[in-house]
Parts: structure tokens; sequence; C-alpha cells
């Protein structure tokens, strides 16, 4: 496996502030990174430095070389987290401007084809709805045909659509090898593409490793179901972590999902509606972030 | 080369072709002003009249030039800076070299722009007639006397508010026509303003300016201090640009 980013304790801060604390990543070719965190954890301040805009020494690697090197730059594709919504620039122009800065572009009409931007491509970039021009710094970001690409809460303000359209080109270049680093406030779809998840809080990474990893190491499982019992009696079922009822439904978590369903069946064979759920990475991870804090 | 005609294209579509506000402050306001003091405010045909006319030409593509350069150069550079566009085209193989070639560019053939217009209303309104080397006297010392402006335009982009750019801005270029003469003769001024007057980069590109329109000469000794300001606000620029590139690279993040 080809290595394409290496960091080796990483710090980083602005002025006094530490921001980034003692980081190591390494990142190899084909991996896609779901990179989370909570607002202010630093998820852009690495990609900065990944990027070569934010100084760092020769401990971070990118291509072999330092951030910003000539090689790097071919070959990474960006999209910030902030758009670049130029005044008086049609949505043409500005990808022709962007793609003229590379001798390896894609062609200007597959990527407005792709990217369904054929019938806004003459509209000023001022007149785009956010989501529109969340799509047309995608196409900015991929033009060059980058091998390495990071996307920076790439589908905020996107609709359902547009959102679906996006995951689906990122499915695409993950099939041609492509290794992205993407961070996202949208957990649910983040895990579906990422080969690795990332969780940085406070400068650090609190976890590293694949969607099932996480999740058995906070395995959870909500069971739901409707009974005429109290709540109180399912408390002796082993692996229970809470218990809610309401009305008849009754919602259980446990950390032994296998073992709970199996004794809940045998002791309890009345109880119906029974529904089995994974706790969702969403409330794994709020679960983790709120740990650390009382901690 | 053709990486910097194509960029060329898209700042001034951006910048002049749909910014129609630019075309006014470094054209129609200069030629305005023109019109104004040597045909409204003025009258009667002396000889001295005559050389007046002349001057005043100069002088208003001077203004022109400080226009474009100081709130034209120094105002782009700051929004695009801030909007993300430099730090983009860093981010490329490219880099942002061609830009900044590019939006000078535009600038200086502004001021070029700017020689033609008030050259047209000279002839047509006050009998104005210079050479064809009296235009390549002209424009010779526009673009070079424009090139501290340029410079000092470029410092001033880093400026940290649109705000503070803006009253700068002011601050810079009304009291330096003023003073170097290009709004109403130097000699009407007091002596000590003379003095400071006689020394700004402009005061230099106008009096060669005046040189080469009245007695068809380029004064040579006339560029060193032109020259002199383009060293020392060429050293500034390097300055300033090192101290901003160690506090941090990235000046905003939208
Ligand atoms: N230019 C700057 N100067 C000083 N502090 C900064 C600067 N940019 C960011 N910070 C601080 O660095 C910390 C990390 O910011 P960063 O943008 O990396 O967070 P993030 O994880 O990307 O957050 P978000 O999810 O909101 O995008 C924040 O506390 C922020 O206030
Ligand atoms: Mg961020």
């Amino acid at each position: 496996m080809k290595q394409i980013i290496s960091v080796k304790n990483l710090n980083f801060s602005y002025g006094e502030t530490e921001i980034l604390k003692k980081i190591n990543l390494t990142i190899n070719k084909g991996e896609i990174i779901g990179l989370i965190g909570e607002n202010g954890a630093g998820k852009t301040t690495l990609l900065n430095i990944l990027l070569g805009l934010l100084p760092s020494k020769n401990n971070v690697q990118v291509f072999g070389n330092r951030p910003g090197s000539l090689v790097a730059r071919k070959k990474i594709g960006s999209m910030l987290q902030g758009d670049l919504v130029l005044s008086s620039v049609r949505v043409d122009e500005f990808l022709e401007e962007v793609a003229m800065q590379y001798s390896n572009s894609i062609p200007l009409e597959q990527i407005l084809e792709q990217l369904d931007l054929k019938k806004h491509r003459h509209k000023f970039l001022k007149e785009l709805s956010g989501g529109l021009m969340r799509r047309v710094t995608f196409a900015q970001a991929v033009l060059n045909n980058p091998d390495l690409i990071f996307l920076d809460e790439p589908t905020v303000g996107m609709d359902a659509q547009a959102r679906h359209i996006f995951w689906e080109l990122i499915e695409k270049l993950r099939e041609q090898g492509k290794t992205m680093i993407i961070t996202s406030h949208y957990l649910e779809e983040i895990q579906q593409v990422a080969s690795r998840l990332i969780v940085l809080q406070k400068g650090k990474f609190i976890f590293q490793g694949t969607l099932k990893e996480l999740q058995d190491r906070h395995k959870q499982t909500v069971i739901t179901f409707t009974s005429e019992y109290e709540k109180c009696v399912f408390a002796e079922l082993t692996g229970i972590i809470n218990i809610e009822k309401n009305s008849s439904q009754v919602v259980i978590k446990t950390v032994d999902g296998d073992n709970t369903l199996k004794q809940l069946l045998s002791k309890y064979p009345d109880v119906s509606n029974i529904a089995v759920e994974h706790e969702t990475l969403e409330k794994i991870f709020l679960q983790m972030t709120t740990d650390k804090e009382q901690q | 080369m053709i990486k910097i005609m194509k960029q060329l294209k898209f700042d001034a579509l951006r910048l002049v072709i749909r910014n129609k506000s630019f075309l006014f402050f470094t054209l129609l306001m200069p030629a305005g002003f023109y019109l104004l003091f040597t045909k409204v405010m003025v009258v009667g045909s002396n000889p001295e009249m005559h050389q007046f006319y002349m001057t005043y030409m100069g002088s208003m593509t001077i203004y022109s030039g400080v226009i474009g350069a100081i709130f034209g150069v120094a105002t782009i550079l700051k929004n695009d800076r801030d909007k993300g566009l430099i730090l983009l085209l860093q981010m490329t193989p490219s880099g942002s070299k061609n830009y900044y070639i590019s939006i000078y560019t535009i600038t200086m053939l502004l001021n070029l722009c700017a020689v033609m217009v008030l050259g047209v209303l000279a002839r047509i309104f006050n009998n104005i007639d210079l050479s064809l080397k009296q235009y390549f006297m002209i424009l010779l010392i526009v673009l070079v006397g424009q090139v501290p402006m340029l410079l000092l335009g470029t410092m001033m982009s880093y400026f940290k508010t649109q705000e503070t750019l803006s009253v700068a801005c002011n601050l810079v270029v009304f009291p330096l026509s003023i003073v170097s003469g290009l709004w109403w003769p130097i000699s009407t001024m007091p002596s000590w303003l003379q003095g400071i007057g006689k020394v700004m980069p402009t005061y230099f590109a106008n009096n060669l300016l005046g040189k080469a329109m009245l007695h068809d000469q380029l004064d040579l000794e006339g560029f060193y201090g032109i020259i002199t300001w383009i060293v020392l606000m060429g050293c500034m620029t390097i300055l300033v640009i090192k101290i901003q590139q160690k506090k941090g690279l990235r000046n905003s993040e939208a």
C-alpha cells in the first residue's frame, strides 16, 4: 500500500492557543477518511496544514514532500469550507479560470455534465443558492482529476437530491482509487463511504478505526418492543444500561444485544413489535464527546 | 503567455467591463475634471492658458493612475485575498504569479487609456496638438511613474479591514494629489508644503510629463526621483509581505 500522507507528532497553535496536539496520522492510497469532530475541534486547521496553507515542520509529508509542494499541488483537489463567491463572474468562467491553472484538467463540459451544472453555467456566482454554489466548489475541487481530495464539509446547504448526486460521485471517485479526507457533520452519510473514521476532539484524535470498531467499542443495541409489564422487570436482563417506557412501548439499551434479546424472548414470550437497531454513529459520537468532556 | 492572456481576460471582465464604477473613477472623473477646469472655470486664451491646458492634461493622467493604483489595486487585492481567490490560486501548480501580473497590467492599461481619453479631449476642446514622439514619451513616463503607486497599493491591500483600507485610500489619494500639484499648480501653495510636494513620486512624474509636452524633451534626470521611490517602495513591500507571511498565512476563512 502506498503511503500518501504521513503526520508525526504534529502540534499547532494560533498564538498561545493550542489547536492541534500530538497528531499522528498515516493515510494510504485509496483510503476514504471520515474526519469528524465538533465545531472548533481543529478539522479545518488540520486540512489547511496538509494543504500547506498553514506552516508545519518537516513532520508532515504529503506525497513524500512538504505540504504545498509542486508535486502535491498537482495531485490535490480541495473543497475548502468556504465558497469562493466572486462578484461578476459566471459559473463556467470561474471553472475555466481554475482549470487553466492545471495542465491535466478534465474538460469543462464533462464536469458540468457530471455535476448537473449545465443549465446553470451562465449564472453569476452571486446568484447561486448555497447548495448550488457548494456544487460549483466541488466541481472546482475535482477538475484537475486529483489523486487526493480534501472535502471540508462538502454537503453543507445541499438539498436531499443534490446530496444524493454528490455521494454517488464520491462513490465513483472511490472506485477510481482516489484518496479522500472528508469532514462532515452529517455523520450518517459519511459512515457509508468512509473506510476509516477519525474523531477529533479539542485537537486530539480520540478514535481512529473503522465504523465497526467504533460501534464495537461503544457497542450499544437499542431494542424496542410493546409489552404490558412494568419497565423495572426488564432491568434484570444482561447488559442493560437504560430502560424507558411510554404507554406500552418499551425502549431498552444494552451493551450485549444478542444475549439481552435471547433472554427477553425466552422470559417474556408475549412481547411484540420487536425492533433491533445498532446505536447510530451520531449518538455514539455525541456520547463520546460528552464522556470525554466529563473526564 | 496564453495563461496570462486568459487571466487578463478573466480579470478584465469581472473587474473592469462588468464593474463600471472602476471605469468611472479612473477615466470619467479625471476627464470630467479636465473639462471642468479647462473649459468651464477658466476663460481666456493667452499662451499661458494654452500651456495650462497641456500640463493639466498630464496632471489628470497622473491622477487617474493614482486612483487606479490606490483605490483599484489595493481594493481588488484585498477583496480577492479575503474571499480566497489568491489562496485558491496558490494551491494550484501555476500559483498566483499570473494573477498579480494581470492585475498590474490591467491597471497600467487603464492608465494608458486615460492618456488616450485625455489626449482626445485636449485636442478637441483645447486644440492641443502633440506629436507621436511626445505621446511615446508620455506613455513611458506614465508607466514608470505609476510603479511606486502600484507598490503602495499592494502594501495597503494588507490592511486588516475594508473600512481602514477605505479611510487610508482617501487619506493617501487626496492629500497626495493636492500636495504634489495635480489639482492646482504647486506654486500656489505655501513654501513648506511645496517642499513636501516636490519630493512626492507623483510630482516627479507630473513634472516629467510637463517637460515632455512643453519642451518636447525627456528629462532623464527627472527619472531619478521616481526610481528612488520605486526602490524604497519595493523594499517596503517586500518587508510587508514577509511580515504578513510570518503572521500566519491565512488571512480569512469564510
Ligand atoms: N485564523 C485563526 N486565528 C486564530 N484562531 C483560529 C483561526 N482559525 C481558527 N481558529 C481557531 O482554531 C480552532 C479550530 O478551528 P477549525 O476551523 O480548525 O475547527 P473545525 O473543526 O474546522 O470547526 P468547524 O466544524 O466549525 O468547521 C477554533 O477554536 C478556532 O476558533
Ligand atoms: Mg471547519
